[in-house]
């Protein structure tokens, strides 16, 4: 999520090919949901030239992946719709990824945990932005079948992008914890859920680096992962980006591998945003 | 924008559901230990007709229908690392009633097809495998 802040920083200062490598930033920084990655990435592209109006978009986001953890192995495909609202140094997203889990033999299809964000644009400066962030996710998706964590999540965030054409480069720290009593210490099912696991307390962290190639094609890396707070499992993915797109519409293409914490062996996620 | 929004929020609440949660049934083994519950006299038998067709350690991951790895109830040794979670998912006691497992649909044989619907525990059975649980973990054993 933090990358759309970040991406809209870039954004605004030129022309498509920065707005686009913003949008590939943001979509990482989104702490799992590619959907509400790719919300955030349309607020931050969004507000290049409308700083007085409000901007919105609209975003869908395809992914598969495979797992293979202590206790589960299988494979999940999802879509993923997300809706970005941005005014001014102001803004807003939410998505919802709807799942078809195959885990040891059992299909389930469902919706995940619903996540609202907001962010606010703290500093802007030729080459600097950064700024603040909360994502809230809402239990939507069934803890039992492994849609969803279960409880209400709250992640606040702060994020920065700093941008030298070709190249930019951005950072993201946060904070998330369950709004539930932390003291139950019940039986460890590893990695929750599925589909995008989280510990209940956690440090998030990302980076991200994006080149442009013209033609409004842009290539990168991300890397981005949890810390737990007391009892869980720290998680780190890595991946590269290849995005594409016009100011109005974006699409990017991403394949990422779980380097640690059994989040997923290997995920494709193809997304595309349309703005106005 | 406004019906776009909307829909959006409709999309969102679409996907809410209800889940039962896991809960401690705070069952105790009446003391002395009665030894009227045992692993030959009712915990295997249990876990026979409620368990095994998921959660068996002859079933490779594929065949699990959706059972997690290393929860096999085939076997005391393998019951007893995981009684509380046994507890908190199907047992029955003073502070819950569990009915998560077994869930609603089940295979007619261990490994195949979800096909039937599974036999449910009565609610004395329930409270049975709580409290032999209770009275289980803290029985000597040689493995």
């Amino acid at each position: 999520m933090h990358d759309l802040h970040q991406s809209v920083a870039a954004g605004r200062t030129t022309g498509s090919g920065r707005r686009i490598a913003a949008a590939a930033l943001v979509g990482w920084f989104a702490p799992l949901t590619p959907g509400v990655a790719r919300a955030d990435h349309d607020m931050a592209t969004m507000s290049e030239n409308h700083q007085d109006g409000s901007e919105l978009s609209i975003g869908l986001a395809v992914e598969a992946a495979r797992f293979e953890d202590t206790l589960y192995v299988g494979s999940y495909q999802g879509v993923t719709p997300s809706l970005g609202w941005m005014r001014g140094r102001f803004g807003a997203s939410a998505a919802i990824g709807l799942y078809h889990l195959t885990e040891n033999g059992l299909s389930t299809y469902g919706a995940g945990d619903a996540m609202l964000g907001g962010h606010l644009v703290v500093i802007e400066r030729e080459t600097v932005r950064a700024g603040v962030a909360l994502h809230v996710m809402f239990p939507t998706g069934s803890e039992l079948d492994n849609l969803g964590m279960g409880h209400t999540m709250a992640m606040p965030s702060a994020w920065a992008t700093w941008r030298s054409a070709p190249l930019t480069v951005a950072a993201s720290a946060g904070y998330g914890r369950a709004l539930v009593d932390l003291g139950g210490g019940g039986h460890d099912h590893g990695p929750s859920p599925l589909v995008d696991p989280m510990n209940v307390q956690e440090v998030t962290w990302s980076a991200a680096a994006d080149v442009d190639l013209g033609h409004g094609m842009q290539v990168g890396g991300r890397a981005r992962g949890g810390v737990p707070i007391g009892t869980g499992h720290t998680r780190a993915i890595g991946g590269g980006r290849l995005a594409w797109g016009s100011p109005r519409i974006s699409t990017g293409l991403e394949i990422q591998v779980g380097l640690a914490g059994d989040p997923f062996t290997i995920r494709g996620v193809v997304d595309t945003a349309l703005r106005f | 924008m406004r019906l776009i929004l909307l829909g959006l929020l409709g999309l969102l609440f679409a996907g809410c559901t209800t889940t039962s949660v896991p809960t401690s049934t705070k069952a105790v083994c009446p003391t002395p230990d009665p030894m009227t519950l045992t692993w030959d006299g009712f915990g295997q038998g249990f876990m026979t007709e409620f368990c095994n067709d998921c959660h068996s350690s002859t079933l490779p991951h594929s065949e699990r229908n959706g059972a997690p790895l290393f929860h096999d109830y085939d076997m005391l040794m393998t019951v007893l690392e995981i009684p509380d979670h046994i507890d908190q998912w199907a047992g029955a006691g003073p502070a819950a009633t569990n009915t998560i497992m077994p869930p609603p649909r089940c295979p007619s044989m261990p490994g195949g097809a979800i096909d039937r619907d599974c036999p449910q525990p009565t609610q004395q059975q329930r409270t049975d495998l709580s409290v032999w649980l209770a009275c289980e973990v803290n029985r000597p054993h040689t493995f």
